[in-house]
């Protein structure tokens, strides 16, 4: 019991709880290492977003946050508990929704009496609310649903659920245009204090004023995690018609009318916040190093 | 309590139409064999055959049972797409482990015998109309070696347990085969110990076969007295250090699963 005060005493800083503490991860599927040295910390109360190349690990990453991959090397702690014991405290209170997944053959209405048990603190109202807004019918069949549907009962179970963390893994493939901004106003509505998620997505522009701060993985390690408000406050994007000189600038990209022009923010600097794609690949470049525009 | 429930509810919910499908090919065959036998005692004009019920119980306990059990982890532990809905469940692998072994070696015989059982209810009295079949309700006490039956379905069902756990994919053929040579090893094994225990008794010169043909059944069974010991030893070691030796170890191999365990 003490123990575990400590944990939890040393598991808040700045004023916010660290529900995810990382601390240099190894771990590889073969002889080449996916994560080397990794070391990563999520604060409760926030939407991260987690972006990655194809192939840079964040469904693996995930995964070893939710006890279903074990690292090889360093130290994982996951609401205070090593994901890796899948002891049912911890499991309770985190919710995962897989890219893909197939679900059993029953209705809805007969997978919720059947899940809805494991979670001591799932709300069958908030269940039945988010059901209507997404438009789902429980007395369908999940196997007869669409992936887009079986993701909806799922979402609204997970948020229904009422966890302290909810990975999502990404959430908006499969989804319709107007069930994205659903999705979106959701679990805006749906984000409490008391809860963190974890959106792993390629659909930046799906996600774009929904997820901040922002965890991008690159090369086995985590080479930022930040707030795009940060980033904005140092930096400002502009659209030239010049092509800038490269030493002048932190990042141009070529766009239809001139170029998008990343610099750093001085007091008279006006343009546009940054987006999440250019974030994207403004941090990528930058941890080259190297050429491609960026100073 | 609470969650273990909802673990085995969900275990039979989410098999419940493979289930229903497996339970109507038992009253099925039991039905039609019942049928056919009628029919051929009525017209052939022999007596009344007794009913299969007995003679088909041993066959759909065991070998039915042995399949299942091969079959019941590998979805939740193998299916790539399947696994993180079982890993992610909040209980502990101890509690998954539970509710899917208790119900093979547990409820499965339970049910069969059940199941059996209200088939005879309704055959019987449908064959007695028809054919004039005498009323023979199926009781699995009346065979005598009922209780070893059901040892042996104990015994084998925690090693195809074990190999359900163990083997990613073709758990029941792989098991199998892993049996076949694991006696194979230890029937080497037994016929070397054998030789050894011979020649300290007899001689080194006495061969095993010769000391079994020379012997009069009393004399062998006076020779083999001392080795009783061994006899009660190999019976627990089977009886009880073999089962519980495979379900912990399956035990363990459901707590060290992983995600890539399903690649």
């Amino acid at each position: 019991m003490e123990q575990a005060m400590q944990e939890n005493a040393l598991a808040v800083q700045d004023g916010q709880e660290v529900v995810v503490h990382m601390q240099d991860i190894g771990f590889s599927y073969t002889e080449n290492r996916l994560f080397n040295h990794l070391d990563l910390e999520i604060r409760r109360g926030n939407i991260y977003g987690l972006l990655g190349k194809n192939g840079a690990g964040k469904t693996t990453l995930l995964k070893i946050l939710s006890g279903q991959l074990f690292i090889e090397e360093g130290e994982t702690k996951v609401l205070g508990e090593n994901p890796q014991k899948r002891s049912p405290s911890l499991l309770s209170e985190i919710f995962y929704l897989p890219e893909e997944f197939p679900l059993p053959k029953m209705k809805a209405s007969e997978y919720l009496a059947m899940r809805s048990p494991f979670y001591p603190r799932f709300d069958h109202g908030m269940f039945a609310q988010y059901c209507r807004e997404f438009d789902i019918d429980l007395n369908q069949r999940l196997d007869q649903m669409s992936l887009g549907q079986k993701k909806k009962v799922l979402l609204s179970f997970g948020l229904a659920s009422n966890t302290a963390l909810l990975i999502l893994d990404e959430p908006t493939n499969g989804l319709d245009i107007p069930s994205k901004k659903q999705f979106r106003q959701t679990v805006a509505s749906a984000m409490t204090e008391q809860r963190t998620f974890i959106i792993s997505t390629h659909q930046v522009r799906d996600m774009e004023n929904l997820i901040d701060p922002i965890i991008i993985l690159h090369d086995g390690k985590v080479i930022f995690n930040d707030t795009v408000e940060s980033v904005n406050e140092k930096y400002v994007l502009t659209l030239t018609t010049e092509q800038p000189k490269a030493d002048e600038v932190m990042y141009t990209e070529k766009v239809l009318g001139g170029w998008m022009v990343l610099s750093e923010r001085t007091d008279d600097s006006e343009g546009k916040p940054l987006d999440l794609e250019t974030l994207f690949n403004v941090i990528i470049e930058q941890s080259k190093g190297s050429a491609g525009g960026v100073r | 309590m609470n969650r273990f429930s909802a673990l085995v509810k969900r275990e039979v919910k989410t098999s419940q139409k493979d289930l229903f499908t497996y339970g109507l090919v038992i009253v099925l065959l039991l039905f039609v064999s019942e049928t056919l036998r009628s029919v051929y005692a009525r017209y052939a004009g022999v007596s009344f055959p007794a009913e299969s019920y007995n003679e088909m119980f041993p066959s759909f306990l065991l070998l039915g049972g042995f399949i299942m059990s091969s079959l019941i982890f590998s979805e939740d532990m193998f299916g790539k797409d399947t696994q993180h809905d079982w890993l992610m469940l909040p209980a502990t692998n101890l509690e998954k482990f539970l509710s899917k072994a208790l119900l093979m070696i547990v409820a499965y015989p339970i049910v069969l015998i059940v199941l059996f059982f209200l088939t005879s209810v309704v055959t019987e009295p449908i064959q007695l109309i028809i054919f004039g079949n005498p009323m023979a309700m199926f009781n699995p006490f009346r065979n005598g070696n009922f209780g070893f039956l059901l040892a042996q379905y104990w015994v084998w069902t925690s090693v195809f347990l074990l190999g359900g756990t163990y083997f990613r994919k073709a758990h029941f053929i792989k098991t199998v085969l892993a049996i076949g040579i694991i006696s194979l090893a230890l029937g080497a094994l037994g016929l070397l110990f054998a030789r050894i225990v011979f020649a300290i008794r007899f001689g080194s010169s006495l061969q095993v076969f010769d000391a079994m043909f020379y012997l009069s059944p009393v004399n062998l069974n006076r020779a083999l007295s001392p080795l009783k010991v061994f006899s009660v030893i190999s019976k627990i070691f089977y009886y009880v250090v073999l089962p519980i030796f495979c379900l912990v170890t399956a035990y363990f191999r459901v707590e060290e699963v992983q995600a890539t365990d399903a690649v």
